[in-house]
């Protein structure tokens, strides 16, 4: 078994971890992290596509630059918003209805 | 080409300036104007581009950075992408004049997240380039949930829904295009149309991409999450969330099925699609009967009215007849006028009346009747009863399925649809006008804001006038 | 062998971040995590995507949500799973038909790795994947600025969250103020090594929004506003200078980010730089910013 082979499978089963932690679990930094771990699946799986040819794929190097900016991007927002909810909603889980500030 | 990214740089170029631009706490006053000016400008170039191509009836592609296919990035012109160029710039005029208007004003960070909103669609709609798109994909989820935090605290958990239901879907669509890299090892959308072939992988990687584009544009039955989120955000927000921001998604997946998909893949996929589509009508339109809440029954109404979009992509992939592609994009133009215009409508309503109850609306033919009018004439045209848009977008989609008997079932699907649809729209309007309850006498008029409410739902109500030449003209647009 | 027990412990740390009895041990769990991953792309041949992934997959995602852990309200709830075996198995099968379709890729050779090298001359840096990145798919990396904009406007958006702030730990306060001229030294290296070897803005840009939020955490940088002239041009200045040259190109030269061969060099080194401050900028301010430091 190739180191490639290995990883590619290694991430594809870290994204479907990743996918059913989404659906899964309900505190909002696990899910964070649930997308986190989808992220990481795929990004494997393209460096090890890229390991395939040698010297490495540039091309797909590239696009997991691309996508590690853009992932950190997400989750910092995510995470910040998670934060702010946590403490302007006031400890109450439950959505908060629109007829509740009607006046 | 050079006009097309020229629509597409105005708005980004003012994004970064009214940023540097934000030097106090307050709002600066020229902030607005400059947005709406440039929207304007953008749009002119986006009118420009189109009359280039429809002239020309050329497809244009630029690589970027001058390199050649398939290392570059290319960016690809049709008179479609033009078309959807301009109707992006006009939606955002709109609600941008709404917004400049509204009071009590809209926080500061609105224009350059609209304008940013607005640079991100139009990257959207050039690009041809599988992972680019994924890139465009994240910007524009990004503007949208920030724009719909601009409500406050009560947007927070909508909005944190959306994002991470965004993102995980984002992931389907990037392994998707990481199966589609091992498969062809190009990612250009004009290089793969010509080389993929109807095997697993490229089935499965087409059907993760689907998943993610349906999850993102709300088609069911990934559409839980658009409800909330659209009724929480302001309201210039909720019109582009609802006119605009669920439409890029369907961009990318006609892209994907009509151009890029084997044509025996798209067969296999097309009944499904428009059964999703009908099924989408049928339970948007009766959770939208029974919203108790104006904006939440807008909201309601788009999961339907984009069952009608995802039918006609079904039926033209099943089918592969041109007439529906013709439909589907219709469909696009006047649901997303008629959105608008019921959203302004909604906020206009809530600010008038009070009230965000639906049965809040009781006598507003008497106390608000041009806002009524431009919710009454939106909803008509959401039916699909002439002389509007609608009624233009569902004669195409009727039309051939009249004429071959053994189409029935999807001809009966959009006609349960237009029950569902004719249900919740009169509901709200025979409101309208029972007896006006004394005590609810409106405050501050805005004419302006008024009247913006009702242009979109004008538009949108005279477009079946030009009726067949429209039907012809948007054939050859869609051709390519 | 040692692949087969890295995957192995990757997939157990993936699995264990998400279901750890605590959040704590699901935090500390998913930095671990990021960290073994680095070390797997160090195997695929990537070091400096490895470095990447150190820095701003475990780094700077390990310390967002630690922050965040500090300001939620602990865990009340416990987690109850839903249907965990219909979703276990749901996506198993996903699983299985996603590598049923990867595997045949390897047999596959993409036409891409072979552009490059002959174009390396014309593009004007000397390492392939800063090459992809600022010139062949320039256009990515230009939106992917936007992107991370984008998420700061969010978080600018968002009312701000009052903590108490930790208390420096004497020991690192100490160290952070040894370090930091280290890490400016060491991030502007990476950026001028892009353009020849392993490293690049990105890296440089992570690791000084490291740096920074080091600083801040032990109070040595001086408060920020984003009512400050200079701040706001710092996370303006690389999507500003980018597009310019788009534009400039686009208006005057031969095309959208088609760069002179004769400027190449120089425009890849302007954008590049300036990319870095605003990426180290807007990172920072991610991490650490706080609500009316980005308000007022």
């Amino acid at each position: 078994m190739s180191p490639e082979l290995l990883y590619l499978v290694v991430g594809a089963t870290i994204w479907a971890v990743g996918l059913g932690g989404l659906l899964l679990v309900h505190h909002m930094l696990r899910r964070v992290i649930a997308v986190n771990l989808m992220g990481s699946g795929v990004f494997l799986v393209l460096v090890a596509l890229a390991a395939r040819s040698s010297p490495p794929d540039p091309v797909l190097q590239a696009l997991v630059v691309t996508g590690l900016v853009v992932a950190i991007s997400a989750t910092a927002f995510a995470v910040r918003l998670a934060s702010a909810r946590a403490q302007h909603s006031s400890g109450t889980p439950e959505v908060e209805r629109p007829g509740g500030d009607e006046s | 080409m050079n006009y097309a990214l020229a629509s597409l740089a105005i708005p980004f170029t003012v994004a970064l300036l009214t940023l540097l631009l934000q030097r106090r706490s307050e709002a600066n006053p020229i902030v607005p104007a400059i947005t709406v000016l440039a929207t304007a400008v953008s749009l002119v170039f986006a009118g420009l581009a189109l009359e280039t191509q429809a002239v020309s009836g050329a497809v244009s592609h630029l690589n970027v950075g001058g390199w050649d296919s398939p290392l570059a990035i290319r960016l690809r012109l049709t008179p479609l992408k033009a078309l959807l160029l301009g109707f992006v710039a006009l939606i955002h005029l709109l609600t941008g004049l709404y917004a400049w208007r509204a009071k009590p004003k809209i926080a500061r960070d609105y224009w350059p997240l609209s304008a940013l909103l607005h640079t991100s669609l139009a990257a959207l709609i050039l690009s041809a380039d599988i992972f680019n798109l994924y890139v465009t994909l994240e910007l524009l989820s990004l503007s949208a949930v920030a724009l719909v935090c601009l409500s406050g605290p009560k947007a927070y958990t909508p909005a944190l829904y959306y994002l991470l239901l965004s993102l995980g879907a984002s992931l389907c669509y990037l392994m998707g295009v990481a199966v589609i890299y091992g498969q062809y090892g190009v990612l250009d959308m004009t290089v793969l149309a010509g080389i993929m072939e109807a095997d697993h992988s490229t089935r499965f990687a087409l059907l993760l991409m689907t998943a993610g584009l349906m999850l993102k544009g709300a088609l069911w039955p990934l559409h839980l999450w658009l409800p909330e989120a659209h009724t929480y955000a302001p309201t210039p927000v909720s019109a582009l969330l609802s006119g605009l921001v669920v439409k890029g998604p369907l961009f990318i997946l006609w892209q994907l099925w009509n151009n890029l998909a084997p044509e025996a893949l798209a067969r296999e996929m097309g009944p499904l699609f428009a059964a999703g589509g009908v099924v989408a009508l049928v339970s948007g339109g009766w959770s939208a009967f029974r919203a108790p809440f104006i904006k939440t029954l807008v909201a309601y109404s788009t999961v339907a009215q984009l069952g009608y979009a995802l039918m006609g992509l079904g039926l033209l992939l099943f089918l592969q007849e041109r007439i529906y592609a013709v439909a589907l994009w219709l469909f696009v133009l006047a649901h997303g006028l008629a959105k608008v215009s019921m959203f302004l409508a909604a906020g206009e309503m809530q600010t008038l009346l009070g009230s965000k109850r639906v049965t809040a609306m009781r006598g507003a033919t008497q106390t608000i009747p041009i806002t009524m009018s431009a919710f009454a004439i939106a909803g008509i045209s959401l039916i699909g009863m002439p002389p509007t848009g609608g009624f233009l977008a569902k004669w195409s989609l009727l039309e051939p399925l009249f004429t071959q008997a053994n189409h029935w079932p999807w001809a009966s699907g959009v006609l349960l649809g237009t029950f569902v649809s004719a249900a919740y729209v009169f509901r709200a309007i025979a409101l309208g006008f029972y007896q006006a309850p004394m005590s609810r006498e409106p405050r501050h008029f805005d004419r302006v804001s008024q009247w913006l409410a009702l242009l979109p739902a004008l538009l949108v109500g005279l477009m079946a006038f030009a009726g067949q030449d429209l039907i012809a003209w948007m054939a050859g647009v869609t051709q390519t | 062998m040692v692949d087969l027990a890295i995957g192995l412990i990757l997939v157990a740390l993936a699995i264990g971040a998400l279901l750890s009895s605590t959040l704590f041990g699901s935090l500390t769990l998913f930095f671990a995590f990021g960290m073994l991953m680095a070390v797997a792309w160090a195997r695929l041949h990537a070091p400096d995507l490895a470095l990447a992934e150190a820095a701003i997959g475990a780094g700077l995602t390990g310390a967002l949500l630690f922050n965040a852990l500090n300001k939620s309200p602990p865990e009340v709830i416990k987690e109850r799973l839903r249907h965990p075996l219909s979703v276990a198995l749901v996506c198993a099968a996903i699983l299985a038909l996603l590598v049923v379709s990867l595997l045949p890729s390897l047999d596959q050779v993409s036409p891409l790795p072979p552009m490059v090298g002959p174009r390396m001359d014309a593009s004007g840096v000397d390492y392939p994947v800063t090459a992809v990145l600022l010139n062949f798919r320039g256009w990515d990396t230009l939106l992917e600025i936007a992107v991370l904009l984008l998420a700061l406007l969010g978080v600018k958006v968002l009312l701000p969250t009052h903590t108490p702030a930790p208390q420096p730990w004497s020991l690192l306060l100490g160290w952070s103020k040894t370090l930091a001229p280290v890490i400016v030294v060491v991030g502007g290296y990476l950026l001028w090594r892009g353009s020849r070897g392993a490293g690049g803005a990105f890296q440089a840009g992570a690791l000084l929004a490291a740096g920074a939020v080091m600083l801040r955490l032990n109070h040595v940088l001086p408060e920020i506003r984003w009512s400050q002239l200079l701040l706001r041009i710092s996370v303006l200045i690389g999507l500003a200078t980018f597009l310019t040259v788009a534009i400039a190109t686009a208006s005057f030269g031969d095309g959208w980010l088609t760069y002179p061969s004769a400027y190449s060099k120089a425009l890849i080194l302007a954008i590049e730089t300036t990319a870095t401050i605003s990426i180290a900028a807007t990172l920072t301010l991610l991490v650490e910013g706080e609500g009316d430091e980005l308000q007022s």
